[in-house]
């Protein structure tokens, strides 16, 4: 019986090439573009390698300060002093790790150049952030006090700096900006994006250049405390910002009025960037999702709704002849119901290979390094259940009320 | 007879009204996709002003480094300098062209007031990037000991400023005296706008961290190496990092076009779906009308008549579907949420109608063909 609804849907699909095409062309694009987006979202702000302990993790990027008429503001990362003092503290928080932001340098093998992203961190900062390491191990706190000259390098770094591609780099010297550190271990690289884990090389916050000695508020690190689950991140917040209203705003001797050192997850990081566009930042931002999000989905689900209503008459004889000869409504239902499910399966199909293929072009492409991007299924299936839906609207719906038609009527249209 | 369409139209708006909501939706993807474009290349086609071939950028950060920033700063340049290999060395603030980092600042003249960018930057600046001057000179270090400091303006910012005054010589925010106006200056390359710049002469008392130096052409990392350990010699525990100018712009030009590109390819598939979509819904609408075509033909229609009529329907629930969406359009020049030239807007505006005539015209042309060749005998015969 089922077989029998899938051959004559099969049928169906094939008499009418064109129209097969137009729906399957719309139900497979919009699928596409709904998870090739979904899987950006999920790279930017969800919990993926090396920062797979993100969602119990506050993020203290900035110290911000204002005199009183507003008009003087000094914004930036903290020094290392700072944050040791009022973060590494912490009660609440499981682990601490302070680290630079990353800065640039350049290091020369032989007549080539190769541009570094540079980051100074603690040893707490291997264990928040998980990374892969395919040689060697992170350096220690042991090697951090004796100011070792030592780092931490990605995979591509060192095929770009050693001759030799396939020997290990541990234990060899890698020359930066006149200084040769020792190469203690080699990481997979954490993607530009992700700009808290993202560098090429890693050294200990002791290494030269490294700034961690500076007094005062303002410097170069930034700080990540981990909570020990997602329940405790309030109380940390909390903690935190009961510790940084007792600083006062001008404790160096400048004359600013407000100070603040705002504690953030990481998606209201990446919502703030946003909100900083303009003071309706925010708004402006939902309304062109939303409003981009209307138009992926609702011009194909409107296309398709419109299609799908101008077939039926198409297919008002084919119904009133099969119903002539004895087929109970219950049976022309379930042949569009199943001829419905059968054309958005395909239409899926399709999608998820496009998306798949998309996802690995992009991947492969030295658009961003180490990006990551994977296909997200719940996303998938919730898009295919919405195109199921329009479907079913559009299909079965006046299919449903045609069947109903008396034999005469239908058969005449 | 254009009444008559409307008429038609109006009354069958329910059987149309999805047909309209789909055209009204293309509409408004065109018209954002079409400001985003059309501002893209608005900007692109306005000339850079300068040249980015062969000039590296050096930073030199002094980090904790604190005695005689300036003193060792200065030696590093004049050692740049010597080189045969450099052509022209010039020192100035971190936002070189083409890097993220930028600096704002209002100026104001005759209560006139302008944002613009700060550069600042020392005498060499013009020469080392090739820079067009319009009116008087680039300041010199001679110009530094007066009341005044010395400033030279791009062409936007003098006509922001002071329109068609000449501008050599006015004082500016009764601090800054202009010495000279530069043609264009776009600092963040092509598809940056072209919006105010002034350039102030650096100070003998901080250390501005770029040295930019144009090179000979051809001149490779062998020499790179050899002068960042020079330097490296000189200035220790400093930082260095050296960008090819070339390099940068690619980065901005990423940043600028690929969220354009996306855009670009979803509207365009969304595009093509709606055709699809038309074309198909056409065609089905069409052969519901044999018998009315018939007896069109029958009592004289010619086959033009035909076609025109089904493709002038198509334009005009086109034309309902457009005058809708023109009222959400116009909000964005009139609330300029964006901030873009409203000229953008209508370019945009203009540009989407011109499209969804041509593709519901494209769409509507091959089912009211094939309507046209109907024979009226066929279709009044089956009636």
């Amino acid at each position: 019986m089922f077989a029998n609804y899938i051959k004559i849907a099969w049928k169906v699909l094939l008499r009418n090439p064109f129209y097969t095409f137009i729906t399957l062309f719309g139900i497979s694009l919009t699928l596409t573009v709904i998870m090739v987006l979904t899987s950006f979202i999920d790279h930017m702000i969800g919990s993926n390698y090396p920062e797979v302990n993100r969602s119990r993790s506050l993020y203290i990027s900035f110290l911000a300060r204002r005199d009183s008429v507003n008009t003087g503001m000094m914004r930036g990362p903290m020094t290392f002093q700072f944050l040791s003092d009022h973060v590494k503290t912490l009660k609440s928080a499981e682990k601490v790790s302070i680290f630079s932001f990353f800065s640039s340098s350049n290091a020369y093998a032989g007549s080539k150049k190769i541009n570094l992203q540079i980051k100074y961190t603690d040893s707490e900062f291997w264990e928040i952030m998980k990374f892969d390491f395919l040689e060697g191990k992170p350096y220690s706190d042991a090697e951090i006090r004796g100011s070792q000259h030592v780092a931490v390098i990605t995979h591509t770094l060192k095929q770009q700096y050693f001759q030799d591609k396939d020997e290990a780099a541990i234990g060899k010297t890698i020359e930066i900006e006149g200084i040769g550190y020792r190469v203690i271990g080699v990481v997979k690289g954490s993607p530009v994006t992700r700009i808290y884990t993202a560098a090429d090389v890693y050294f200990p916050y002791t290494a030269p250049k490294s700034g961690y000695d500076q007094k005062g508020l303002n410097g170069r690190f930034v700080a990540v405390a981990m909570s020990a689950d997602k329940q405790s991140l309030k109380a940390m917040n909390d903690e935190f910002q009961a510790r940084i209203s007792q600083i006062p705003p001008d404790v160096d001797g400048r004359k600013f009025t407000s100070l603040e050192v705002p504690s953030q997850t990481f998606t209201d990081i990446f919502l703030s960037t946003v909100s900083q566009m303009g003071p309706n930042g925010k708004t402006i931002f939902y309304a062109a999702v939303a409003f981009i999000l209307l138009m992926i989905l609702g011009l194909p689900a409107v296309n398709l709704v419109n299609v799908n209503v101008s077939r039926i008459f198409d297919r008002a004889s084919e119904i009133a002849v099969r119903k002539a000869f004895g087929a109970p409504v219950n049976t022309l239902l379930w042949q569009f119901l199943v001829e419905n499910i059968f054309i958005t399966l395909i239409g899926s199909g399709i999608a998820l290979l496009l998306t798949f293929g998309i996802i690995s072009w992009v991947n492969a492409s030295d658009w961003i390094a180490h990006l990551d991007l994977t296909v997200n299924l719940n996303v998938f299936l919730i898009s295919m259940l919405v195109t199921l839906f329009f479907g079913l609207l559009s299909g079965v719906l006046p299919a449903y009320r045609m069947s109903r038609l008396k034999v005469t009527d239908a058969l005449k249209a | 007879m254009l009444r008559h369409f409307f008429k038609l139209i109006w009354n069958k708006k329910k059987a149309n009204s999805l047909l309209m909501v789909e055209i009204w939706a293309s509409f408004l993807v065109l018209f954002g996709v079409g400001s985003l474009i059309i501002y893209t290349i608005r900007n692109y086609i306005e000339p850079i002003g300068f040249e980015y071939e062969n000039v590296w950028a050096l930073t030199a950060d002094q980090m904790n480094d604190t005695t005689e920033i300036v003193g060792k700063g200065q030696q590093a340049i004049a050692r740049i300098r010597s080189y045969p290999e450099v052509l022209s060395v010039s020192n100035m603030s971190s936002n070189f062209p083409y890097s993220n980092s930028m600096m704002n600042n209002a100026y104001e003249y005759n209560k006139r007031k302008v944002q613009a960018s700060t550069l600042i930057t020392d005498e060499n600046f013009g020469e080392t990037l090739d820079i067009e001057m319009l009116e008087g000179k680039w300041f010199t270090a001679a110009d530094s000991v007066g009341k005044y400091k010395p400033v030279v303006i791009n062409h936007k910012m003098k006509e922001e400023l002071f329109e068609n005054e000449s501008a050599v010589g006015k004082v500016i925010s009764d601090k800054y005296k202009v010495t000279g106006v530069t043609g264009y200056f776009k600092e963040k390359g092509e598809f940056d706008k072209n919006k105010p710049i002034l350039f102030e002469q650096v100070s003998g008392k901080f250390w501005n961290s770029v040295i930019l130096m144009k090179v000979k052409p051809g001149t490779d990392a062998h020499f790179e190496a050899k002068l960042v350990k020079d330097v490296t010699s000189m200035l220790k525990d400093w930082t260095l990092e050296v960008d090819y100018l070339t390099d940068s712009r690619q980065n901005q030009h990423r940043i600028t076009l690929v969220p354009v590109v996306i855009f670009l390819v979803v509207s365009l598939f969304l595009l093509v779906n709606v055709a699809f979509g038309l074309f198909g819904v056409l065609n089905l609408n069409i052969a519901k009308r044999k018998n009315e075509i018939g007896l069109r033909r029958a009592l004289g229609a010619t086959e033009r008549n035909i076609a025109l009529h089904f493709i002038a329907e198509m334009w005009v629930i086109a034309t309902f579907s457009i005058v809708v969406g023109l009222l959400f359009a116009v909000q964005f020049p009139l609330l300029d949420v964006f901030g873009l030239p409203s000229g953008v807007y209508f370019l945009a505006i203009l540009a989407s109608i011109g499209i969804i005539y041509g593709i519901v015209t494209l769409c509507a042309w091959y089912p009211s063909a094939q309507a046209s060749r109907i024979n009226p005998a066929t279709a009044l015969h089956e009636e």
